[in-house]
């Protein structure tokens, strides 16, 4: 795939877990203040938080992987040269593969049983699996944009910047 | 292979992970599931893989960390610490060291809205850094207190690391989040003792501002009070103060990063390009904590199924050493491991092995919480690696690790201090929850 393409898919998936923070912080914000001002509940507040919360998580998981922003050890990677920096890197990303491809196969069970289960949610009586469903998505997401990953790590390196912003975030903490 | 040797054939295959910088979530998940796989069987093990993943992420009390997080990256992208730097330099920048102790203050004003040391820290490098030298305070010190004062996000709520405590060792975030209001403003406290001492002790070393008049200081508090009200109310929703609405963590976490938008937005300091970098920080960061806490749950049936942590716990209290002692050691390791990785990192990886020492000592787990947060944020500021040092070195290129190390000294006498009040003291930490 064209570079610039695959940067706008990057960023469309980081946008959709951008997105997903927003809307959980304004059910819960909403909820609140409907709660303490009306005494009103929206059905489902709780569940639709949770259930959004997983599927910003997964997708957030897809950006993070791919940005290369999880929480690491930088120890021994801080005091070698850049080739076996980057042999690291390509080895720690490999594993991230392996764990992240067997967590998706997992989680699809997940998804499958809770359908076959019929699980809904507490006022409204929704089915819960298509929320499960679109987070699992996030999972192949990150599957797929992990092995690109690999892929520029090993072949192009310097693609490894941001598109989103056009430099590196670091992350909160 | 007996369940001691998979043990600690998983913890030297852990270690190597990590050390070859696999993402500690992961290595800790990969590692878990491969022991659990090898003792128990390979069905039941990948079973827990999707299970484990999908509950953590839609527990909704979980949702407290992307929530404050997003509060904190609003908080930050808002400028509000320039506001908050300025109005404390009003009030105490005319005094030796001032602006060193108006930089303690504004650090603890930010952290109480922000909740992380690192961003606390990198925020105040570029804010009163400069301020700082232009008023001709040594390096050392300038980015000594700014490492220092970067702690006091983790200790301060809401503390996003005292969250993932909570959410370890199933405490009631909200208590813990308390609990570390009083040792945050002893930390406030006793940092600005130092400051003071450092200028009494050596006169011509730090200088004096410019005093401002009474009518410029009660002028600049009308641009903290918005920060400050978010505070109030998203905290104090949380302790259960009259007239306010009570919340749960989560909730208070939801309506503090709503509030700090709109207080941002409202006040034209927070623009479009600002919002989306805070929700992409905000969720690349809650995406990392909750790959951690995802591989922390894996690793922790490996060790259920081990009985690591029984064995932990009767190997320390087999040494004879007393309660103190046992707890002596705990903080050494947290000390050491400081030199290895932050403190997101060590909280997860540690937590479910030493708390049921802790429990079985009869200490209390807030309490615990609390010593655990400050000794690991002294990880933060201590050298070789020293998190937040990096932090303000790759802000401030002009200035040597080794001079922020030795900035740093000063302040890591004054932590230790505070750690044996707070041990001496546990009423510090546990007199607000205990009115919850």
């Amino acid at each position: 795939m064209n570079r610039v393409y695959m940067d706008r898919f990057i960023d469309t998936i980081e946008w959709v877990a951008a997105f997903f923070v927003g809307i959980v912080a304004a059910n819960i914000f909403l909820q609140v203040l409907l709660r303490n001002l009306f005494t009103y509940s929206i059905p489902d507040s709780y569940d639709f938080g949770r259930l959004m919360l997983g599927i910003l998580i997964f997708w957030g998981i897809a950006a993070t992987s791919y940005r290369g922003t999880h929480i690491t050890v930088d120890l021994v990677w801080g005091n070698v040269g850049p080739r076996y920096q980057r042999m690291i890197d390509v080895f720690a990303t490999l594993v991230l593969l392996f764990v992240v491809t067997v967590q998706t196969y997992t989680l699809f069970d997940k998804v499958m049983t809770t359908r076959s289960d019929n699980v809904l949610t507490f006022d409204l009586r929704l089915p819960t699996w298509p929320f499960f469903m679109l987070a699992w998505l996030g999972d192949v997401s990150a599957v797929l944009l992990i092995a690109v990953r690999t892929y520029r790590l090993i072949f192009h390196p310097d693609y490894m910047v941001d598109p989103a912003v056009g430099k590196e975030i670091k992350p909160v903490e | 292979m007996s369940t001691d040797a998979v043990a600690i054939l998983g913890f030297i295959a852990l270690f190597a992970l990590m050390l070859l910088r696999v993402p500690v979530g992961m290595a800790m998940g990969l590692v878990g599931i491969s022991g659990f796989s090898y003792l128990v069987g390979g069905a039941p093990a990948l079973k827990l893989v999707g299970q484990t993943s999908m509950r953590t992420v839609t527990d909704y009390t979980f949702g407290v960390i992307p929530m404050f997080l997003l509060m904190g990256a609003f908080v930050t992208s808002s400028g509000m610490s320039r506001e908050l730097f300025r109005t404390a330099n009003n009030f105490v920048g005319h005094l030796r060291g001032g602006l060193g102790i108006a930089t303690v203050a504004a650090c603890g004003g930010f952290a109480a809205i922000c909740g992380s040391s690192v961003a606390t820290a990198a925020t105040f490098s570029t804010v009163a850094y400069p301020e700082m030298r232009r008023y001709g305070y040594p390096q050392s010190f300038a980015t000594g207190v700014i490492a220092a004062g970067g702690t006091l996000g983790a200790m301060l709520p809401p503390s996003t690391v005292l969250a993932v405590y909570g959410i370890i060792t199933e405490q009631d975030i909200g208590k813990l989040f308390i609990a570390g209001i009083i040792p945050g403003l002893l930390a406030i406290c006793m940092y600005m003792i130092t400051i003071a001492i450092i200028g009494w002790a050596r006169p011509g070393f730090l200088p004096e501002g410019k005093p401002t008049s009474w009518n410029e200081r009660l002028a600049s508090l009308k641009d903290i009070w918005a920060p400050l009200l978010l505070f109030i109310f998203v905290i104090g929703g949380l302790y259960g103060l009259p007239f306010l609405p009570r919340f749960t963590p989560t909730e208070a976490g939801g309506v503090g990063a709503s509030g700090a938008f709109l207080i941002g937005v409202l006040s034209g300091r927070l623009n479009k390009d600002g919002i989306l970098t805070s929700l992409l920080q905000a969720t690349r960061t809650a995406a990392a904590v909750f790959t951690v806490l995802i591989g922390a749950l894996l690793f922790g049936y490996f060790l259920t199924i081990t009985q690591t942590p029984q064995k932990v716990t009767e190997f320390l209290t087999a040494l004879g050493l007393g309660k103190y002692g046992v707890l002596a050691l705990i903080m050494l390791m947290y000390l050491l491991l400081g030199c290895l990785m932050d403190a997101m990192a060590m909280i997860i990886l540690t937590i479910p092995i030493i708390f049921p020492v802790i429990t079985h000592l009869g200490f209390d787990p807030i309490w615990f919480g609390v010593i655990i947060v400050m000794t690991v944020e002294l990880g933060l500021i201590h050298p070789p690696v020293g998190m937040n040092v990096f932090v303000i070195k790759s802000v401030i290129k002009d200035v040597s690790f080794t001079t922020i190390f030795k900035g740093v000294i000063p302040f890591i006498i004054t932590d230790l201090i505070r750690l044996v009040i707070l041990i001496a003291f546990p009423i510090l930490a546990l007199w607000l929850p205990s009115h919850m």
